[in-house]
């Protein structure tokens, strides 16, 4: 005689049922993520392929026409288009310092230096005010005969023309850049630096480890992926927000030396009347962004793990 | 990086099996849009308080003719008008009537906009002006004011520098000496100049290119048959570069604004001259509330033999009707209101912009409007509105070259002779 055991129909109208309530379960996360994954594909990857379709069609009397690759060989040829990428260029060299100013800064916070409560609060200030508003009060610190040329006459020196001259009107775009945006930085570094395991800094401490060896071997390594978030973030930033400060500030100018590849999409889209070729430039900027973002996240998943 | 080339793999495919479609659509713009009923029309003035009075005017006169539509002025941001503007040419839909400056701006945008020649009827010979609105033989918009550049000057800096008030320079040589003496009997600049936009070169160009091309190349160059490396031409760039070198303007024009800040710096009296407007911003009227009875104005000297020196001026600003407008015929009637006399006058006493109807008295307003008036009729278009908005937006990233000295006059010329062919 068998005990507990069914017989074969049973089993068999029981794995029947166990199928039949299976799949219905395994259904229920598809379902449940169905409404996020269309509003994306809707809102997100549809507009992404109409802008690349856009990107291989003509302009004016072209309208419509599929012309393959013009609009990407015309941009590439295109001086001011080759400036903007140059200054792409620039921004990548420039982005350790403006990973370095918040990251610097959080950890002066998180070792409490004195009033660092205060210094929190007012280096977040910059962050709620508008770019618009930020490039209208630097317009006026570093005109010609701003607060600032007026300090450096003070000091015997020769006026400068911060925006005005080719050679530094980008780096004084990206500096306002940087310090209208390093408090979103700080308060990310600052949760990474929450989730440090402190007994690691006391180790360091009783090892006798001074504050560079600290930051290096300890805090960097237990950074290491809020490092990386912030890189990426802030290149991103770089890359797509410094649009209202460079219209406002410079306009793209003097010549075309401070064209980044979002204003000259929107020169190309509005005032050129050239919405295919600005299509062929936001494609170019959206391949750029994935693969810096993409070397970025390897190069650093490589710099920051301890040996 | 697979997971990258492959995602982009992925993005190519879909893109090619997307077929093709137009980002402005395809074929016309769509005809018989909008609401029969009301009319809009986009500006970049109805805010200004000096223009309240002639919009007010102009919607009165389209009243009276049509009491049952309603008339909707919806002012935009002028440094993003072109933009939304733009955006909605490539919708298909938006605005009834346009305001446009003229020039490159409105024939970029021809096939966006009725040809008006049908319904012009008397404003055709009433207003002047129509040039700077035409695209070939098409005429594009009706003209509500005259736009030129003359070169307005201090005369109480003259007298403190030593010279006579009402004898501004005219030839090269004469001018030179005067901001000799300007530099060193005064403490401003001989003149004030922004080109933080590259707005500055068009200026310079139309004010003093009258003064440096034959009028045979002057109406060559308007015709169409520029030459850009004729001597006389590159004569304009070069005399751009040595105002800077010589030291005539203030410091940092790159980073100073023509609106409002080269303005500014004239009016404050820290400069002699300016080139400024006779439209509604940076005119007379504007200056003249500073400097009283010392606004001076003037055309540019003679700089190249055979050159003679006018007044460059053409239609303004103007409204067009676009091509998906429900009525033309309806828009152009509100476009004809608003080139009414009437309101063309109130435009003309509240922000001091001379009208495109040279029969509106203007002999009211004192010395400079009657010597800007008597000017109009010597007059030719300006230079820089010959070229299209490519070529003066790359014009005016190479002006801010210039001065850097970033570039040489031979390459910026050779620029732009290419751009201009293109």
């Amino acid at each position: 005689m068998t005990v507990g055991t069914a017989s074969a129909p049973a089993r068999a109208a029981e794995l029947s049922e166990g199928r039949r309530w299976a799949m219905p379960e395994r259904a229920w996360p598809y379902l449940l993520v169905a409404p996020a994954v269309l509003v994306l594909a809707v809102f997100r990857f549809y507009p992404l392929l109409l802008g690349a379709n856009f990107s291989l069609t003509g302009d004016g009397e072209q309208n419509g026409q599929f012309n393959g690759l013009a609009n990407y060989v015309e941009i590439f040829r295109d001086p001011v288009f080759g400036s903007a990428l140059r200054n792409v260029g620039l921004l990548i060299l420039l982005l350790p310092v403006a990973v370095a100013v918040p990251g610097l800064l959080a950890t002066f916070l998180f070792l409490h230096v004195p009033g660092h409560r205060f210094y929190r609060s007012v280096y977040f200030f910059p962050v709620v005010l508008s770019p618009v508003i930020i490039g209208a009060i630097f317009n006026i610190v570093l005109a010609i005969d701003g607060p600032v040329n007026v300090l450096l006459g003070g000091l015997g020196l020769r006026p400068v023309e911060w925006l005005g001259d080719p050679g530094i009107a980008m780096f004084s775009v990206v500096a306002v850049h940087i310090w209208a945006t390093f408090g979103m930085a700080l308060v990310i570094f600052l949760a990474g630096f929450a989730t440090l395991d402190r007994s690691l800094l006391d180790a360091a401490r009783v090892d006798g480890a001074n504050l560079a060896q600290t930051i290096r071997h300890v805090i960097v390594p237990g950074l290491s992926r809020t490092i990386q978030f912030v890189v990426v973030t802030t290149m991103i930033g770089m890359l797509t927000s410094m649009f209202g400060l460079l219209y406002v500030m410079t306009g793209g100018g003097p010549g075309s030396s401070t064209y980044l590849p979002e204003l000259y999409i929107w020169v190309m889209q509005g005032e050129m009347n050239r919405p295919a070729l600005a299509s062929a430039a936001s494609m170019v900027l959206f391949a750029l962004m994935v693969v810096i973002g993409a070397a970025q996240i390897r190069i650093l998943r490589r710099a920051t793990k301890e040996a | 990086m697979k997971r990258v080339l492959a995602t982009a793999a992925a993005l190519v495919a879909a893109v090619a099996l997307a077929g093709c479609g137009g980002a402005a659509g395809t074929g016309s713009l769509p005809q018989g849009g909008g609401d029969a009923k009301k009319l809009v029309v986009w500006d970049w003035k109805s805010g200004d308080a000096n223009t309240a009075g002639y919009f007010e005017a102009a919607r009165a006169a389209f009243a009276a003719r049509h009491p049952d539509i309603d008339v909707e002025f919806v002012a935009q941001p002028f440094d993003q008008y072109y933009t939304l503007l733009g955006t909605a040419i490539e919708a298909g839909q938006g605005p009834d009537v346009v305001l446009f400056n003229g020039g490159g701006q409105i024939r970029d945008r021809a096939d966006a906009l009725v040809p008006l020649d049908p319904y012009l009827d008397g404003a055709r010979q009433r207003l002047a002006g129509w040039d700077a609105f035409r695209s070939g033989d098409t005429t594009l918009a009706a003209p509500v004011t005259l736009q030129g550049m003359p070169i307005y000057y201090n005369k109480a800096l003259y007298r403190q520098a030593g010279l006579d008030p009402e004898r501004p320079p005219a030839t090269f040589a004469e001018l030179q000496a005067t901001c000799a003496a300007i530099e060193e009997r005064t403490d401003a600049t001989c003149f004030s100049a922004g080109n933080k936009e590259g707005y500055g070169i068009q200026f310079f160009m139309s004010a003093f290119g009258p003064g440096i091309l034959t009028p045979q190349e002057y109406d060559a160059w308007l015709a169409g048959d520029r030459d850009w490396n004729s001597p006389n031409v590159k004569r304009i760039f070069e005399l751009w570069k040595q105002f800077e070198d010589a030291g005539y303007n203030n410091p940092g024009v790159n980073s100073t604004a023509l609106f409002n800040d080269a303005f500014s710096v004239f009016s404050g009296g820290r400069a002699a001259h300016v080139i400024g407007l006779i439209s509604d911003v940076g005119n007379w009227k504007d200056l003249g509330e500073f400097l009283g009875a010392d606004l001076g104005v003037t055309v540019g000297p003679v700089i190249t033999d055979g050159a003679a020196p006018t007044l460059a001026f053409d239609g303004g600003i103007g409204y067009g009707v676009t091509k998906w407008t429900a009525d033309p015929a309806l828009a152009a009637d509100l476009v004809a209101a608003l080139t009414d006399p009437q309101a063309l006058r109130v435009f003309y006493t509240d922000a001091g912009a001379l009208p495109s109807d040279p029969g509106i008295d203007t002999s009211d307003s004192g010395p400079v409007v009657g010597e800007l008036v008597a000017d109009l009729s010597a007059g030719k278009p300006a230079l820089h509105l010959a070229l299209s908005a490519s070529t003066q937006d790359l014009m005016g990233r190479l002006s801010q070259e210039l001065l850097a000295g970033s570039v040489t006059v031979d390459d910026a010329v050779r620029q732009l002779a290419a751009a201009d062919a293109a």
